[in-house]
């Protein structure tokens, strides 16, 4: 028997090869783990980031009195009479002439297919401004006005000229076109700050649909379920780990816990439809509804992990407390909860997450709803960042599969700016032992 | 002759603590059986005995830390100046006040030295301003032998000191709420002699005012700093008496054979 420390015998080759395989295993599978990640990132963002640039054409508009108010009174009861169309065809004229005026080259159009170059969002604009302010009328105006969302397309390489020969939304001339006009500086790619504040826009202008109501609605349920589920959460767990009797009742609960923990959040979309809107009477889509059922969903999620983490406290430290006189309220709130506050923190963060990721129970109680004005509080409409891209994948026109990209991006976003406040809380906490 | 003068000193010295009939079960094991000590006032007394024969579960029924532990359950007797502490209207905060305690494993908080030290003056309102609390934690840490080591760094964490300092912290936290009675579970059991040394002079100085019982697995410990002395044994009292008859002449044979290294 060789019983040298120099070379290896037979069992400890054996226990250093099991040992390098294993490290194999583990690096292959965070190997694994990391090309997906890298993978769906990338995608996401090649897919969302065109959400973020835009194609506008700025150019002066002369608002035409004979259009936009006829009877020459400036009578708002008059002014409201005319619609979006007629403003549409505002904008259409003096494009036309800023084109003639540029001399910048008409190819094969017809000056009257001019106007479908333009989002009818932008009409909207232009009448909201006015109706605003009708002193505008009759003088000219330096405009910016939303490209639509095929010459947009055509820019961001969704839109080719065989695409758009058999779309009737757009023809290959007005495409030329378009390239002419950015030629000429009047139709620029730029930065869309449009996309995180304006609202959701109809079916048909996907260019002008921001996320603005569903940041600010997914903003408010995230107040709700915080300030709802932190204290609630805590103080049930508190009680149940340090102050509750262990007994049948207590064992009772605690499987109850983790059963509602696993039940499938729609479910919990099915609750609050029937508590909240059908028996309270709160109103639908309204975000305290969805930030009363995300905490719902949220407190058992949260309740788990902070159990564990009071659980992680070594008892000789409750003892110690104790041991000098300290009640049990003072046991737990100076000694117990700080040490355990880094494991709360930390399911606080992994229960909000999923609760800003959360689709299906907001669907039943409304928030999928055509949002287009601004919550001014928590009971009046809103929508939710994740209804958002599930809204906007099911509509027909493809210039929402980029917005609807985009919004997972403002998803991302929102999640690591939470990950990030959580680790510095951690952080903090953590450095007072 | 001998039992005569204990019989007189108990009566000299009042009984602090009383304990009768004490049974102490954990689930289904009898950890504590028939146990009746008293323990006189401004008297040290050890309990020793082998291991796991129930010296720590008796000690911790003595301020209610078994309370703690949801399979223990305490029967009999148990007063302090004549009040049973196990009554429903004693508030077991109150009683660990006044039976402060020092854990067999050291046990600090995971906050700074001064915190450690100062916590029950503070929860206890014992002191009136930071200066005052700035005196009481210097010499409660002096007291504990641990001042020279740490005057210096006293905003550092407890968990980073050594074992033995930390069990000296966890003296000068005990005493630093200034308890009628200290209970020591082996707390000299990871400190080098020098601050054994230091440890068993406070035990001494703080027997002119409070009681003290303190567990040891040291016959030389127990004959060193107390006057009585009970040996435990799978759960029972098998000998209580003077520190000096225990040792120098023991009535049962099982004290006898621990005592000179035979059980244990
Ligand atoms: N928390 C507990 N739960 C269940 N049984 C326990 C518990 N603590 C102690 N026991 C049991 O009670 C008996 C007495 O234990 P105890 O800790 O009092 O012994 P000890 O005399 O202090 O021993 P040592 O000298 O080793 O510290 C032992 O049989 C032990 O197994
Ligand atoms: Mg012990």
């Amino acid at each position: 028997m060789n019983n040298s420390l120099l070379t290896q015998d037979k069992r400890t080759k054996q226990r250093n090869a099991a040992e390098a395989r294993f490290k194999a295993y583990g690096l292959v599978a965070i190997l694994v783990a990391l090309a997906m990640l890298v993978w769906l990132l990338v995608s996401i963002l090649s897919a969302g980031s065109p959400a973020f640039r835009q194609s506008f054409l700025t150019f002066p508009v002369l608002i035409e009195e004979s259009i936009a108010d006829k009877s020459g009174t400036r009578d708002p009861a008059v002014l409201t009479k005319v619609t979006t169309l007629g403003y549409a065809k505002i904008l259409a004229h003096s494009l036309e002439a800023e084109i003639a005026a540029k001399g910048v080259d008409l190819g094969a159009m017809k000056p009257k297919e001019i106007g479908q170059m333009i989002s009818e969002e932008s009409s909207a604009t232009l009448r909201d401004m006015v109706m605003a302010n009708p002193g505008l009328i009759g003088t000219t105006i330096p405009f910016t006005a939303i490209a639509s969302g095929r010459i947009d397309g055509y820019f961001k390489g969704r839109v080719t000229m065989e695409s758009a020969a058999l779309d009737k939304n757009t023809s290959p001339e007005q495409l030329i076109l378009a390239d002419n006009l950015r030629a000429a500086g009047i139709l620029k790619s730029e930065f869309n700050p449009g996309f995180v504040t304006m609202p959701d826009a109809s079916d048909k202008r996907p260019e002008a649909a921001g996320l603005g109501i569903a940041i600010i609605g997914s903003l408010m349920m995230m107040m709700v379920v915080l300030l709802l589920s932190l204290p609630i959460g805590v103080a049930a767990s508190v009680y149940l780990e340090e102050f509750a009797p262990k007994n049948r009742w207590t064992d009772l609960i605690e499987v109850n816990i983790a059963n509602l923990a696993a039940v499938p959040s729609i479910v919990y979309g099915i609750l609050g439809l029937s508590i909240f809107i059908n028996f309270a009477g709160l109103p639908q889509s309204a975000p305290i509804v969805g930030g009363l059922v995300l905490t719902l969903m949220t407190l058992p999620r949260i309740i788990i992990p902070t159990r564990a983490a009071l659980k992680a406290v070594p008892p000789s430290i409750r003892d110690a407390a104790l041991g000098v006189g300290a009640s049990k309220l003072q046991t737990v709130f100076h000694h117990v909860l700080p040490l355990a506050m880094p494991g709360i923190l930390t399911g606080m963060i992994i229960g909000l997450a999923q609760a800003l990721g959360e689709t299906a129970p907001l669907l039943l109680i409304g928030m999928v709803a055509f949002v287009r004005d601004f919550p001014g509080g928590l009971f009046d409409p809103a929508s939710a960042l994740p209804v958002q891209v599930y809204t906007w994948t099911t509509r027909g026109d493809p210039g929402f599969v980029e917005r609807a990209s985009g919004a997972i991006i403002v998803l991302l976003v929102v999640l690591i700016v939470m990950n990030a406040a959580a680790i510095y809380l951690r952080r903090k906490f953590e450095r007072r032992w | 002759m001998k039992d005569m003068n204990m019989e007189s000193r108990v009566l000299i010295q009042s009984n602090k603590i009383e304990a009768r009939k004490v049974q102490v079960y954990y689930g289904t094991n009898h950890a504590i059986k028939d146990v009746d000590v008293d323990i006189l006032d401004k008297t040290v007394t050890a309990f020793i005995g082998p291991s796991g024969c129930g010296k720590s579960t008796f000690l911790r029924c003595l301020n209610r830390m078994n309370d703690t532990i949801p399979s223990c359950r305490v029967e009999g007797l148990i007063t302090i100046e004549g009040e049973d502490i196990n009554d429903p209207r004693v508030d077991p905060v109150q009683l660990r006040a006044k039976v402060g305690m020092v854990f067999q494993k050291p046990n600090p908080f995971p906050k700074s030295i001064y915190d450690n030290v100062a916590y029950g003056p503070k929860i206890h309102g014992l002191t009136r301003n930071k200066a005052e609390l700035d005196d009481v934690v210097e010499s409660c840490l002096r007291k504990a032998a641990l001042w020279n080591e740490v005057k210096d760094r006293l905003q550092a964490p407890g968990t980073g000191l050594s074992g033995g300092q930390q069990q000296r912290l966890c003296i000068a936290r005990a005493i630093a709420t200034s308890p009628e009675v200290l209970l020591m579970d082996e707390p000299c059991s990871a400190l080098d002699p020098i601050a054994t040394a230091q440890v068993e002079e406070l035990i001494d100085d703080l027997r002119s005012q409070f009681s003290v019982v303190i567990v040891t697995h040291s016959m030389q410990q127990a004959a060193r700093v107390s006057q009585r002395t009970a040996f435990f044994h799978l759960g029972n009292v098998v000998e209580y008496g003077e520190t000096t008859q225990i040792f120098t002449n023991p009535k049962d044979p099982r004290t006898e054979s621990y005592i000179t290294g035979r059980i244990g």
